[in-house]
Protein backbone atom coordinates (compact mmCIF):
# COMPACT_ATOMS: atom_id res chain seq x y z
CA UNK A 1 0.00 0.00 0.00
CA UNK A 2 2.79 2.48 0.73
CA UNK A 3 4.31 1.68 -2.85
CA UNK A 4 0.87 2.99 -4.65
CA UNK A 5 0.18 5.38 -1.73
CA UNK A 6 3.51 7.41 -2.44
CA UNK A 7 2.85 7.39 -6.17
CA UNK A 8 -0.56 8.84 -5.41
CA UNK A 9 1.00 11.62 -3.30
CA UNK A 10 3.49 12.45 -5.72
CA UNK A 11 1.15 13.22 -8.62
CA UNK A 12 -0.82 15.30 -6.11
CA UNK A 13 2.48 17.13 -5.39
CA UNK A 14 3.09 17.48 -8.66
CA UNK A 15 0.01 18.65 -9.02
CA UNK A 16 -0.26 21.42 -6.62
CA UNK A 17 3.21 22.67 -7.59
CA UNK A 18 2.13 23.05 -11.20
CA UNK A 19 -1.37 24.71 -10.99
CA UNK A 20 -0.43 27.37 -7.80
CA UNK A 21 3.20 27.64 -8.18
CA UNK A 22 3.18 27.18 -11.80
CA UNK A 23 6.46 24.40 -11.63
CA UNK A 24 6.38 22.35 -14.94
CA UNK A 25 5.39 18.68 -13.90
CA UNK A 26 8.56 17.10 -15.69
CA UNK A 27 10.71 18.83 -13.08
CA UNK A 28 8.84 17.74 -10.33
CA UNK A 29 11.46 14.29 -10.00
CA UNK A 30 11.96 12.85 -6.85
CA UNK A 31 15.25 13.94 -6.27
CA UNK A 32 15.01 17.11 -7.04
CA UNK A 33 15.65 18.92 -4.04
CA UNK A 34 12.21 21.74 -3.16
CA UNK A 35 15.09 24.50 -3.78
CA UNK A 36 15.43 23.84 -7.00
CA UNK A 37 11.97 23.73 -7.70
CA UNK A 38 11.97 27.52 -6.67
CA UNK A 39 10.12 26.72 -3.67
CA UNK A 40 11.17 29.60 -0.96
CA UNK A 41 10.28 29.21 2.34
CA UNK A 42 6.89 30.74 2.51
CA UNK A 43 6.16 28.80 -1.15
CA UNK A 44 6.62 25.54 1.43
CA UNK A 45 3.98 26.66 4.14
CA UNK A 46 1.00 28.06 1.56
CA UNK A 47 2.07 23.81 -0.25
CA UNK A 48 1.89 22.73 3.87
CA UNK A 49 -1.72 24.26 3.51
CA UNK A 50 -3.08 23.29 0.26
CA UNK A 51 -1.79 19.69 1.18
CA UNK A 52 -3.15 19.47 4.03
CA UNK A 53 -6.77 20.43 2.44
CA UNK A 54 -6.55 18.34 -0.33
CA UNK A 55 -5.47 14.92 1.33
CA UNK A 56 -7.22 15.89 4.50
CA UNK A 57 -4.28 14.99 7.04
CA UNK A 58 -2.51 17.44 9.83
CA UNK A 59 1.15 17.67 8.96
CA UNK A 60 1.82 20.46 11.55
CA UNK A 61 5.26 18.68 13.23
CA UNK A 62 6.32 17.65 9.98
CA UNK A 63 9.50 19.94 9.25
CA UNK A 64 9.40 21.52 5.99
CA UNK A 65 12.49 22.95 4.56
CA UNK A 66 13.79 23.65 0.77
CA UNK A 67 16.45 21.16 1.36
CA UNK A 68 14.62 17.84 1.28
CA UNK A 69 13.43 16.69 -1.88
CA UNK A 70 9.98 15.88 -3.43
CA UNK A 71 10.74 12.32 -2.44
CA UNK A 72 11.35 12.86 1.38
CA UNK A 73 8.25 15.19 1.01
CA UNK A 74 5.99 12.60 -0.27
CA UNK A 75 7.40 10.35 2.23
CA UNK A 76 6.57 12.17 4.97
CA UNK A 77 2.88 12.97 3.54
CA UNK A 78 2.60 9.60 2.92
CA UNK A 79 3.25 8.21 6.54
CA UNK A 80 0.49 10.94 7.41
CA UNK A 81 -2.38 9.59 4.67
CA UNK A 82 -1.23 5.97 5.81
CA UNK A 83 -2.48 6.57 9.50
CA UNK B 1 7.10 81.23 -4.84
CA UNK B 2 9.85 80.88 -7.01
CA UNK B 3 8.89 77.57 -9.57
CA UNK B 4 10.91 74.51 -8.91
CA UNK B 5 12.09 72.06 -11.05
CA UNK B 6 9.46 69.66 -13.48
CA UNK B 7 9.66 66.04 -13.69
CA UNK B 8 9.53 64.81 -17.37
CA UNK B 9 6.74 62.59 -18.31
CA UNK B 10 8.14 59.98 -20.70
CA UNK B 11 5.85 56.61 -20.06
CA UNK B 12 2.50 55.74 -19.34
CA UNK B 13 0.69 52.86 -18.56
CA UNK B 14 -3.07 52.67 -18.30
CA UNK B 15 -5.07 49.08 -17.12
CA UNK B 16 -8.90 50.89 -16.76
CA UNK B 17 -12.18 49.78 -17.54
CA UNK B 18 -12.24 51.70 -20.22
CA UNK B 19 -9.99 50.26 -21.88
CA UNK B 20 -6.71 48.40 -21.22
CA UNK B 21 -3.43 50.24 -23.14
CA UNK B 22 -3.10 53.98 -22.63
CA UNK B 23 -4.20 53.93 -26.57
CA UNK B 24 -7.24 51.70 -25.71
CA UNK B 25 -7.95 53.65 -22.42
CA UNK B 26 -7.38 56.80 -24.46
CA UNK B 27 -10.37 55.78 -27.16
CA UNK B 28 -12.16 54.65 -24.37
CA UNK B 29 -12.52 58.03 -22.53
CA UNK B 30 -13.11 60.22 -25.03
CA UNK B 31 -15.82 58.13 -27.26
CA UNK B 32 -19.42 59.47 -26.85
CA UNK B 33 -22.34 57.30 -25.40
CA UNK B 34 -22.40 54.88 -22.59
CA UNK B 35 -19.61 52.97 -20.50
CA UNK B 36 -18.57 49.70 -21.53
CA UNK B 37 -16.88 48.60 -18.30
CA UNK B 38 -19.44 48.75 -15.84
CA UNK B 39 -21.84 45.68 -15.54
CA UNK B 40 -23.89 43.60 -12.75
CA UNK B 41 -21.55 41.40 -10.62
CA UNK B 42 -23.03 38.12 -8.75
CA UNK B 43 -21.00 38.79 -5.72
CA UNK B 44 -22.83 41.86 -4.97
CA UNK B 45 -26.09 40.60 -5.08
CA UNK B 46 -29.25 41.72 -3.01
CA UNK B 47 -26.79 45.11 -2.37
CA UNK B 48 -28.46 48.14 -2.78
CA UNK B 49 -24.87 48.63 -5.47
CA UNK B 50 -24.52 45.69 -7.46
CA UNK B 51 -22.33 46.79 -10.51
CA UNK B 52 -19.13 48.08 -10.55
CA UNK B 53 -16.31 49.22 -13.55
CA UNK B 54 -14.25 45.67 -14.32
CA UNK B 55 -11.60 45.08 -16.91
CA UNK B 56 -12.77 41.94 -17.78
CA UNK B 57 -10.83 41.50 -20.95
CA UNK B 58 -7.61 40.80 -19.47
CA UNK B 59 -5.66 37.74 -18.76
CA UNK B 60 -3.55 37.88 -15.67
CA UNK B 61 -2.38 34.58 -15.58
CA UNK B 62 -1.05 34.51 -19.15
CA UNK B 63 0.21 37.77 -18.89
CA UNK B 64 2.29 37.57 -15.70
CA UNK B 65 2.33 34.06 -15.00
CA UNK B 66 1.56 31.47 -12.32
CA UNK B 67 5.25 31.69 -10.55
CA UNK B 68 4.53 35.99 -10.07
CA UNK B 69 0.93 36.04 -9.81
CA UNK B 70 0.28 33.76 -6.76
CA UNK B 71 1.91 36.19 -4.73
CA UNK B 72 -0.16 39.06 -5.55
CA UNK B 73 -3.61 40.37 -5.59
CA UNK B 74 -5.34 41.63 -8.52
CA UNK B 75 -4.07 45.32 -7.20
CA UNK B 76 -0.52 44.12 -7.35
CA UNK B 77 -1.05 42.35 -10.78
CA UNK B 78 -2.61 45.62 -12.57
CA UNK B 79 -0.25 47.64 -11.24
CA UNK B 80 2.64 45.33 -12.85
CA UNK B 81 0.78 45.49 -15.89
CA UNK B 82 1.06 48.87 -16.14
CA UNK B 83 4.08 49.49 -14.92
CA UNK B 84 5.74 46.60 -17.71
CA UNK B 85 3.51 49.27 -19.95
CA UNK B 86 4.68 52.63 -19.15
CA UNK B 87 8.36 51.52 -18.86
CA UNK B 88 8.47 50.00 -23.00
CA UNK B 89 6.33 53.19 -23.48
CA UNK B 90 9.59 55.50 -21.69
CA UNK B 91 11.90 53.19 -24.27
CA UNK B 92 13.52 52.14 -21.12
CA UNK B 93 15.75 48.71 -20.99
CA UNK B 94 15.58 47.18 -17.70
CA UNK B 95 18.47 44.61 -18.64
CA UNK B 96 21.02 48.25 -18.59
CA UNK B 97 19.41 50.75 -16.61
CA UNK B 98 21.24 52.05 -13.44
CA UNK B 99 18.59 49.93 -11.12
CA UNK B 100 19.49 51.71 -7.73
CA UNK B 101 18.37 55.12 -9.14
CA UNK B 102 15.06 53.68 -10.08
CA UNK B 103 11.69 54.25 -7.87
CA UNK B 104 8.86 52.88 -7.33
CA UNK B 105 5.88 54.94 -5.84
CA UNK B 106 2.61 53.30 -6.15
CA UNK B 107 -0.19 55.13 -4.52
CA UNK B 108 -3.74 52.52 -3.38
CA UNK B 109 -6.34 53.16 -0.75
CA UNK B 110 -7.29 49.39 0.03
CA UNK B 111 -4.53 47.47 -1.07
CA UNK B 112 -5.47 43.23 -1.32
CA UNK B 113 -8.42 43.88 0.78
CA UNK B 114 -10.24 41.34 -1.57
CA UNK B 115 -7.38 38.49 -0.71
CA UNK B 116 -7.90 39.53 2.84
CA UNK B 117 -12.04 39.10 2.33
CA UNK B 118 -11.76 35.65 0.91
CA UNK B 119 -9.32 34.68 4.03
CA UNK B 120 -11.64 36.01 6.40
CA UNK B 121 -14.33 33.13 4.85
CA UNK B 122 -11.74 30.66 5.30
CA UNK B 123 -11.14 31.42 8.85
CA UNK B 124 -14.66 31.30 9.32
CA UNK B 125 -15.64 28.09 7.32
CA UNK B 126 -12.26 26.20 7.64
CA UNK B 127 -10.58 27.45 11.00
CA UNK B 128 -7.38 28.85 11.25
CA UNK B 129 -5.41 25.77 9.73
CA UNK B 130 -6.46 26.60 6.35
CA UNK B 131 -5.69 30.62 6.79
CA UNK B 132 -3.34 31.33 3.77
CA UNK B 133 -0.29 32.44 5.06
CA UNK B 134 0.21 34.72 2.58
CA UNK B 135 -2.16 37.43 4.11
CA UNK B 136 0.13 39.82 5.40
CA UNK B 137 2.25 40.02 2.00
CA UNK B 138 -0.58 40.47 -0.66
CA UNK B 139 -2.94 42.66 1.22
CA UNK B 140 -0.98 45.49 2.64
CA UNK B 141 -0.76 48.55 0.33
CA UNK B 142 3.36 47.93 -0.17
CA UNK B 143 3.01 44.95 -1.86
CA UNK B 144 2.22 46.62 -5.48
CA UNK B 145 5.41 48.58 -5.21
CA UNK B 146 7.03 45.39 -4.05
CA UNK B 147 5.68 44.01 -7.32
CA UNK B 148 6.73 46.17 -8.97
CA UNK B 149 10.49 46.38 -8.15
CA UNK B 150 10.38 42.74 -8.33
CA UNK B 151 9.44 42.51 -11.47
CA UNK B 152 11.30 44.73 -12.95
CA UNK B 153 14.61 44.78 -11.06
CA UNK B 154 13.89 48.49 -9.70
CA UNK B 155 16.13 48.67 -6.81
CA UNK B 156 16.21 52.45 -5.70
CA UNK B 157 13.41 53.73 -3.29
CA UNK B 158 10.22 52.71 -3.26
CA UNK B 159 7.38 53.47 -1.51
CA UNK B 160 3.74 53.30 -1.08
CA UNK B 161 1.06 56.30 -0.64
CA UNK B 162 -2.14 55.52 0.86
CA UNK B 163 -4.22 58.75 1.22
CA UNK B 164 -7.72 57.61 0.26
CA UNK B 165 -9.24 58.18 -3.27
CA UNK B 166 -6.45 60.57 -3.80
CA UNK B 167 -3.71 58.27 -3.11
CA UNK B 168 -2.62 58.18 -6.66
CA UNK B 169 -1.77 61.71 -7.11
CA UNK B 170 -0.20 61.94 -4.30
CA UNK B 171 2.27 59.17 -4.96
CA UNK B 172 2.94 61.05 -8.61
CA UNK B 173 3.70 64.58 -6.14
CA UNK B 174 6.00 62.68 -3.67
CA UNK B 175 7.67 61.24 -7.11
CA UNK B 176 8.26 64.91 -7.97
CA UNK B 177 9.65 65.43 -4.66
CA UNK B 178 12.15 62.49 -4.48
CA UNK B 179 13.28 63.30 -8.05
CA UNK B 180 13.80 66.89 -7.24
CA UNK B 181 15.60 65.57 -3.89
CA UNK B 182 18.03 63.91 -5.97
CA UNK B 183 17.12 60.36 -4.53
CA UNK B 184 16.96 58.65 -7.98
CA UNK B 185 16.73 59.52 -11.58
CA UNK B 186 13.83 57.76 -12.67
CA UNK B 187 10.47 56.74 -10.75
CA UNK B 188 7.28 54.46 -11.89
CA UNK B 189 4.64 56.60 -10.13
CA UNK B 190 0.96 56.36 -9.62
CA UNK B 191 -1.86 54.38 -8.21
CA UNK B 192 -3.33 50.81 -8.48
CA UNK B 193 -6.96 48.94 -6.99
CA UNK B 194 -9.16 46.55 -7.48
CA UNK B 195 -11.76 45.77 -4.52
CA UNK B 196 -14.21 43.28 -6.21
CA UNK B 197 -15.35 42.50 -2.65
CA UNK B 198 -19.19 42.02 -0.86
CA UNK B 199 -17.53 43.16 2.44
CA UNK B 200 -16.31 47.01 1.48
CA UNK B 201 -19.12 47.95 -1.01
CA UNK B 202 -21.86 46.56 1.43
CA UNK B 203 -20.09 49.06 3.74
CA UNK B 204 -19.95 51.42 0.77
CA UNK B 205 -23.69 51.03 0.45
CA UNK B 206 -24.11 51.45 4.02
CA UNK B 207 -22.45 54.40 4.12
CA UNK B 208 -24.69 55.79 1.22
CA UNK B 209 -21.80 57.04 -0.51
CA UNK B 210 -22.52 55.32 -4.18
CA UNK B 211 -24.83 55.59 -6.69
CA UNK B 212 -28.05 53.15 -6.66
CA UNK B 213 -29.10 53.31 -10.03
CA UNK B 214 -29.50 49.33 -10.20
CA UNK B 215 -31.68 49.76 -13.18
CA UNK B 216 -29.48 51.37 -15.08
CA UNK B 217 -25.75 50.77 -14.33
CA UNK B 218 -24.23 52.20 -17.14
CA UNK B 219 -25.33 56.08 -16.38
CA UNK B 220 -25.38 55.32 -12.72
CA UNK B 221 -21.65 57.16 -12.38
CA UNK B 222 -22.84 61.22 -13.51
CA UNK B 223 -19.84 63.61 -12.48
CA UNK B 224 -21.28 67.31 -11.90
CA UNK B 225 -24.66 66.21 -13.29
CA UNK B 226 -27.86 67.70 -11.75
CA UNK B 227 -28.65 63.78 -11.17
CA UNK B 228 -26.22 62.32 -9.54
CA UNK B 229 -26.56 60.29 -6.70
CA UNK B 230 -22.88 58.32 -5.17
CA UNK B 231 -20.01 57.55 -7.30
CA UNK B 232 -19.28 53.79 -8.84
CA UNK B 233 -16.39 51.79 -7.53
CA UNK B 234 -13.94 50.91 -10.42
CA UNK B 235 -10.70 48.80 -10.80
CA UNK B 236 -7.36 49.31 -12.61
CA UNK B 237 -3.70 51.30 -12.87
CA UNK B 238 -2.65 54.22 -14.11
CA UNK B 239 1.35 54.78 -13.93
CA UNK B 240 3.47 57.22 -15.44
CA UNK B 241 7.50 57.02 -15.43
CA UNK B 242 8.99 60.35 -14.60
CA UNK B 243 12.71 61.32 -14.96
CA UNK B 244 14.74 65.31 -14.24
CA UNK B 245 14.16 66.55 -17.87
CA UNK B 246 17.56 66.79 -18.84
CA UNK B 247 18.00 62.90 -17.95
CA UNK B 248 15.02 62.40 -20.14
CA UNK B 249 16.97 64.27 -22.58
CA UNK B 250 20.38 62.67 -22.23
CA UNK B 251 19.15 59.52 -23.15
CA UNK B 252 16.66 60.85 -26.21
CA UNK B 253 13.46 59.96 -24.51
CA UNK B 254 10.29 61.31 -25.69
CA UNK B 255 8.98 63.78 -23.42
CA UNK B 256 5.48 63.22 -23.25
CA UNK B 257 4.92 66.55 -20.82
CA UNK B 258 5.67 67.81 -17.73
CA UNK B 259 4.69 67.59 -13.88
CA UNK B 260 5.28 70.87 -13.10
CA UNK B 261 4.14 71.21 -9.29
CA UNK B 262 2.42 69.70 -6.79
CA UNK B 263 0.53 70.71 -4.09
CA UNK B 264 -1.24 68.92 -0.77
CA UNK B 265 -3.72 69.80 2.10
CA UNK B 266 -5.55 68.05 4.92
CA UNK B 267 -9.22 69.31 5.87
CA UNK B 268 -9.08 68.12 9.37
CA UNK B 269 -12.55 68.32 9.12
CA UNK B 270 -14.27 64.83 9.12
CA UNK B 271 -13.84 61.12 8.12
CA UNK B 272 -15.58 61.12 5.09
CA UNK B 273 -17.08 64.18 4.10
CA UNK B 274 -15.49 67.06 2.69
CA UNK B 275 -14.72 70.32 4.22
CA UNK B 276 -18.18 72.18 2.80
CA UNK B 277 -16.17 75.49 2.02
CA UNK B 278 -13.44 73.51 -0.03
CA UNK B 279 -10.45 75.41 1.75
CA UNK B 280 -8.40 72.17 1.32
CA UNK B 281 -8.46 71.87 -1.78
CA UNK B 282 -8.17 75.14 -2.68
CA UNK B 283 -4.86 75.29 -1.02
CA UNK B 284 -3.66 72.24 -2.82
CA UNK B 285 -4.47 73.40 -6.06
CA UNK B 286 -2.92 77.16 -5.28
CA UNK B 287 -0.25 75.53 -3.83
CA UNK B 288 0.49 73.51 -6.76
CA UNK B 289 0.11 76.41 -8.92
CA UNK B 290 2.89 78.45 -7.21
CA UNK B 291 4.92 75.40 -7.21
CA UNK B 292 4.74 75.35 -10.97
CA UNK B 293 5.04 79.11 -11.15
CA UNK B 294 1.54 78.70 -13.55
CA UNK B 295 -0.61 81.74 -13.11
CA UNK B 296 -4.23 80.42 -12.96
CA UNK B 297 -5.40 82.43 -16.16
CA UNK B 298 -2.92 79.59 -18.13
CA UNK B 299 -4.79 76.43 -16.75
CA UNK B 300 -6.58 75.75 -19.91
CA UNK B 301 -8.06 72.30 -18.80
CA UNK B 302 -9.26 70.45 -15.25
CA UNK B 303 -9.20 66.47 -15.01
CA UNK B 304 -11.31 66.78 -11.82
CA UNK B 305 -11.97 64.26 -8.75
CA UNK B 306 -15.76 64.54 -10.10
CA UNK B 307 -16.79 61.61 -8.48
CA UNK B 308 -20.69 62.05 -8.79
CA UNK B 309 -21.34 62.67 -5.60
CA UNK B 310 -24.04 65.41 -4.47
CA UNK B 311 -21.28 66.98 -1.94
CA UNK B 312 -17.95 66.47 -3.73
CA UNK B 313 -18.99 68.23 -7.30
CA UNK B 314 -19.97 71.00 -5.82
CA UNK B 315 -17.30 71.32 -3.23
CA UNK B 316 -14.81 71.01 -6.34
CA UNK B 317 -16.11 72.74 -8.82
CA UNK B 318 -17.10 76.03 -6.83
CA UNK B 319 -13.14 75.70 -5.81
CA UNK B 320 -11.93 75.19 -9.22
CA UNK B 321 -14.38 78.46 -10.31
CA UNK B 322 -12.91 80.39 -7.72
CA UNK B 323 -9.35 79.61 -8.59
CA UNK B 324 -9.24 79.11 -11.79
CA UNK B 325 -11.94 81.46 -13.24
CA UNK B 326 -14.14 80.49 -16.60
CA UNK B 327 -11.37 79.47 -18.62
CA UNK B 328 -10.70 75.95 -17.84
CA UNK B 329 -12.59 72.82 -19.77
CA UNK B 330 -13.60 70.90 -16.92
CA UNK B 331 -14.34 66.85 -17.07
CA UNK B 332 -14.30 63.82 -15.15
CA UNK B 333 -12.97 60.43 -16.55
CA UNK B 334 -15.10 58.68 -14.11
CA UNK B 335 -17.95 57.94 -16.27
CA UNK B 336 -16.48 55.99 -18.59
CA UNK B 337 -13.61 54.30 -15.91
CA UNK B 338 -15.43 54.13 -12.28
CA UNK B 339 -14.28 55.71 -9.47
CA UNK B 340 -11.12 53.70 -9.15
CA UNK B 341 -10.11 54.92 -5.36
CA UNK B 342 -6.39 54.76 -4.94
CA UNK B 343 -5.65 54.03 -8.51
CA UNK B 344 -7.92 57.14 -9.96
CA UNK B 345 -5.31 59.73 -9.94
CA UNK B 346 -2.57 57.56 -10.97
CA UNK B 347 -5.60 56.65 -14.23
CA UNK B 348 -6.24 60.48 -14.23
CA UNK B 349 -3.22 62.30 -14.92
CA UNK B 350 -2.36 59.67 -17.37
CA UNK B 351 -5.26 60.73 -19.28
CA UNK B 352 -4.21 64.45 -18.52
CA UNK B 353 -0.85 63.76 -20.30
CA UNK B 354 -2.59 62.59 -23.34
CA UNK B 355 -5.28 65.30 -23.20
CA UNK B 356 -2.45 67.91 -23.43
CA UNK B 357 -0.49 65.69 -26.41
CA UNK B 358 -4.12 65.79 -28.20
CA UNK B 359 -4.94 68.76 -27.17
CA UNK B 360 -8.70 67.07 -26.67
CA UNK B 361 -10.62 67.15 -23.54
CA UNK B 362 -12.49 64.07 -22.91
CA UNK B 363 -16.09 64.31 -22.66
CA UNK B 364 -17.35 63.86 -18.88
CA UNK B 365 -19.88 60.36 -19.71
CA UNK B 366 -23.39 60.44 -18.44
CA UNK B 367 -23.80 64.32 -18.24
CA UNK B 368 -26.99 65.07 -19.31
CA UNK B 369 -28.50 68.01 -16.98
CA UNK B 370 -26.57 70.92 -16.08
CA UNK B 371 -26.52 71.82 -12.09
CA UNK B 372 -26.87 75.50 -11.87
CA UNK B 373 -24.96 75.33 -9.22
CA UNK B 374 -21.95 73.95 -10.77
CA UNK B 375 -20.08 77.02 -11.56
CA UNK B 376 -17.35 75.77 -14.21
CA UNK B 377 -17.83 74.68 -17.85
CA UNK B 378 -17.78 70.91 -18.48
CA UNK B 379 -16.97 69.22 -20.94
CA UNK B 380 -20.28 66.77 -22.26
CA UNK B 381 -21.54 65.06 -24.59
CA UNK B 382 -17.83 64.82 -26.97
CA UNK B 383 -14.69 65.11 -26.61
CA UNK B 384 -13.76 68.83 -27.38
CA UNK B 385 -10.84 70.13 -29.07
CA UNK B 386 -9.15 72.99 -27.69
CA UNK B 387 -5.33 74.91 -27.14
CA UNK B 388 -3.93 74.87 -23.97
CA UNK B 389 -0.14 74.49 -22.67
CA UNK B 390 -1.02 73.54 -18.64
CA UNK B 391 -4.16 71.32 -17.24
CA UNK B 392 -4.67 70.09 -13.23
CA UNK B 393 -5.51 67.40 -12.07
CA UNK B 394 -7.61 67.69 -8.69
CA UNK B 395 -8.03 64.44 -6.22
CA UNK B 396 -9.97 64.94 -3.27
CA UNK B 397 -9.90 61.50 -0.31
CA UNK B 398 -11.84 60.31 2.76
CA UNK B 399 -10.38 61.75 5.58
CA UNK B 400 -9.51 64.87 3.70
CA UNK B 401 -6.73 64.13 1.77
CA UNK B 402 -6.32 66.97 -1.14
CA UNK B 403 -3.84 66.89 -4.14
CA UNK B 404 -3.55 69.00 -7.02
CA UNK B 405 -0.89 68.39 -9.75
CA UNK B 406 0.08 71.07 -12.21
CA UNK B 407 1.02 69.39 -16.18
CA UNK B 408 2.73 71.63 -18.94
CA UNK B 409 2.34 70.05 -22.43
CA UNK B 410 6.39 70.70 -22.32
CA UNK B 411 8.87 71.03 -19.80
Amino acid sequence: MGVDCRVTVTEEITTLLHRNFGIEPEAVRIEASLHDLGMDSLALEELRVLLEERLDIDLEDVQLTSRETVGQLATAVDEKTAR
Amino acid sequence: MTPRPAAAVTGLGLVTAAGVGAGAAWQGVTRSGAPSGVRHRAELQGLSCDFLYTIDDLDTESVLGVPALRMMDRFSQLAVIAAREAVADAGLDTSVWETDRVAVVIGSAHGGLPFYDRQSAVLAEKGVRRVSPKLAPMTTVNSAASSVCMDLGARGPSLSVSTACSSGTVAIGTALQLLRGGACDIVIAGGAESVCSRLLIASACQMRAVSTRRDDPATACRPFDADRDGFVVGEGAGLVVLERPEHAAARGARIRAGIAGYGASSDAYAAVAPDPGGAGIERALRTALADAGVAAADVGHVNAHGTSTVMNDLIEATVLHRVLGDRPLVTSTKAMTGHALGAAGGIETALTVLALERQLVPPTGNFRTRDIRIPVDVVAKEARPAAFECAVKTSMGFGGHNAALVLTKSC
